[in-house]
């Protein structure tokens, strides 16, 4: 006897006026009944079900958006009800948002996850292209696909004096770090973007229990003009930093790993990369280490090691 | 809590009536929907998402001899409908690959198909060989689409004559099914079918991807390091289905339709051009329960169209 559990019936939620009475069921199928010998039916779905149960760390869920605020410019706050997603996430996770089940846009889009509280989670995020632009055009009760939640965390850390790095749109799984080290670790941020309109959400990050942050922006538009990298050494020295935690965009962490690499730090970098999948299967996000092989940013990361990543142009 | 519709809502006597299993001749699996190398890992990634005994069969990324790596990013690029990729067939190695087999074998009975890739015929028919000789593998996929180092970098599925050659080599040197892998990027599919048949195939399975490009205009140049990549996905369907049907007229061994397969209908459509499965590649990635979706939706369209059996329309295309 072969049989079947689908947890989460998506589909049924998906196609189904009622999918909120659904939502927390399983669908249970049994197939080829027809051979009896390997055990009672009930002995045999309760087993598959623990086995399930216990395997899973990720789930496909559909999830209702409960608003998409538009921010600045191209920035946006989606806050979804996501029970398992809110439930499961560390910091520095990630999740797979798709804006329909339609077949264009075709793939899933990563998104680090900028906080959640049960059965809630929030993405900030910049639209880039047409998967992000579908995401920012839903409104409030719309259906998102959401995979979740993906990936390694940020490492936890008690008693440590911790500075976090973010650049641009970066701040979102820095927020989420932050939010989890602030009370037992001295956090200190160095947050950057372009101009004043990609510097957002200073007033959340006032709310976290943090010691100091520093701001800049490219152009000078707002706060200090200059570049994340601009006093990271003097910050370094006067805070007795012994741990940074990064996020941003490539060019970031090059000139980063060129300024901090090597001087005695705990060095931690989350990373972004184009993703088919999201968990493992299709080898589309590597990322070249310096043991000159590639790892993949879905399952292997999207945290790693300063050190452990080749910088240079790949 | 539990909701199992199969006992409240007659399923029991859907699934006397409604049968969903299909024959190979060499093989029987319970259902026609086996995921494409490539789109399904090594199976174990799954088994978090449902239990792998649901699927008719699946094949495991493509292996050569030794650890590949795979191209340098980019190896992605989504387009209206589809994806084009550059992966590299990166992957463990045949030695990795039998540790991983072992292992994915103990989670499931459901057939497990080896996608076997070379860069030369010695090295396709080693890698054959070495799955030939593992108890848990099913069958053999032989994916002819890889560049062959001594034909200039060329494919044997490009070539009717190296096609044979390859295929009539393997299948005399091992002794499981061998299902051979064709590519759309030749003038002629057909007859390099009709080459694998006669070579002793067990049967045929097609496309793989359909070679494309994409261009990055700040750049002023190819997205891709190799300049083409495969394309695959929903865009792809109906390329896929006439390569098919023709094939399907043409062989006389099974095929396995394979291209853009996303809903239950898609199923049917293949098996009414005349294959007798079909793999489902990039929806996987998209949506890691598809088999479940497609497997469901399979049967409830069947039961719309009142099919009881998958052998009743293959082939049936009336013309």
């Amino acid at each position: 006897m072969v049989t079947y559990i689908f947890l989460d019936s998506f589909w049924k939620r998906n196609h189904s006026k009622h999918w909120k009475m659904t939502r927390y069921f399983a669908l249970f199928r049994v197939l080829h009944t027809n051979d009896r010998k390997e055990g009672s039916l009930f002995r045999l779905l309760f087993t598959s079900t623990h086995i399930i149960w216990d395997n899973i760390s990720m789930k496909d869920e559909t999830c209702i958006v409960m608003e998409n605020k538009h921010i600045t410019k191209k920035f946006y706050m989606l806050k979804i009800k996501a029970p398992y997603i809110s439930e499961n996430a560390k910091p520095g996770n990630f999740v797979m948002l798709k804006a329909s089940s339609g077949i264009d846009p075709l793939l899933k889009r990563p998104f680090g996850v900028f906080n959640t509280k049960y059965p809630f989670a929030w993405i900030y995020y910049e639209v880039v292209g047409k998967g992000t632009a579908a995401i920012a055009n839903l409104r409030t009760d719309d259906n998102v696909r959401a995979l979740g939640p993906l990936g390694n965390r940020f490492p936890p850390l008690t008693g440590k004096n911790i500075l976090m790095v973010a650049g641009g749109r970066g701040i979102a799984p820095i927020h989420y770090a932050i939010s989890d080290y602030a009370p037992a670790n001295n956090v200190y941020l160095i947050y950057g973007a372009r101009s004043a309109g990609d510097l957002n959400l200073v007033a959340e990050l006032k709310k976290l229990d943090m010691k100091k942050m520093f701001l800049y922006t490219d152009d000078g538009s707002a706060y200090q003009k200059g570049f994340v990298t601009t006093d990271i050494r003097r910050i370094i020295a006067e805070h007795h930093i012994d741990v940074t935690v990064s996020c941003g965009p490539d060019a970031m962490f090059e000139s980063l790993a060129h300024e901090i690499g090597g001087i005695g730090t705990e060095n931690w970098v989350s990373l972004e990369a184009l993703m088919g999948c999201g968990f493992g299967i299709c080898y589309s996000c590597a990322v070249k280490t310096t043991a000159d092989e590639y790892k993949k940013v879905c399952s292997d990361g999207p945290v790693f090691r300063m050190e452990e990543i080749a910088w240079q142009k790949q | 809590m539990l909701r199992r519709p199969g006992f409240q809502d007659g399923g029991n006597r859907m699934a006397k009536t409604i049968n969903l299993s299909v024959d190979l001749g060499f093989i029987q699996l319970k259902n026609p929907i086996i995921p494409a190398s490539g789109a399904f890992g090594y199976g174990e990634e799954f088994q978090a998402f449902f239990p792998l005994d649901i699927l008719g069969a699946f094949v495991l990324k493509g292996i050569y001899k030794n650890p590949r790596k795979g191209n340098p990013p980019p190896r992605i690029h989504e387009t209206a409908a589809g994806l084009l990729n550059s992966i590299g067939l990166a992957g463990p190695g045949a030695d990795e690959l039998k540790k991983i087999i072992t292992r994915t074998a103990g989670l499931t009975h459901t057939p497990i198909i080896v996608n076997v890739c070379g860069g030369s015929d010695e090295e396709y028919l080693e890698v054959a060989r070495i799955f030939d000789a593992m108890e848990e593998v099913s069958i053999l996929e032989l994916n002819i689409s890889c560049p062959n180092v001594k034909a200039g970098g060329k494919c044997p599925a490009q070539d009717r004559d190296h096609t044979f050659r390859l295929v009539k080599l393997v299948k005399e040197n091992t002794k499981k099914p061998l299902m051979v892998k064709l590519s759309p990027n030749t003038h002629d599919v057909p007859s390099v079918a009709l080459a694998a048949q006669e070579a002793g195939a067990d049967c045929i399975s097609l496309v793989n991807t359909f070679l494309g490009m994409a261009v990055d205009l700040k750049k002023r140049a190819p997205v891709f390091k190799n300049i083409f990549a495969g394309l695959s996905g929903p865009a792809i369907k109906p390329l896929a289905l006439k390569l098919v049907w023709e094939v399907a007229k043409t062989v006389s061994i099974p095929v396995i339709g394979i291209g853009g397969i996303t809903t239950g209908k898609d199923v049917l459509e293949f098996i009414l051009v005349g294959a007798s499965a079909v793999q489902t590649g990039t929806i996987n990635m998209v949506e890691p329960c598809a088999s479940v979706r497609i497997i469901n939706e399979l049967e409830e369209t069947m039961k719309a169209l009142s099919i009881t059996n998958l052998n009743e329309i293959k082939g049936r295309l009336k013309l």
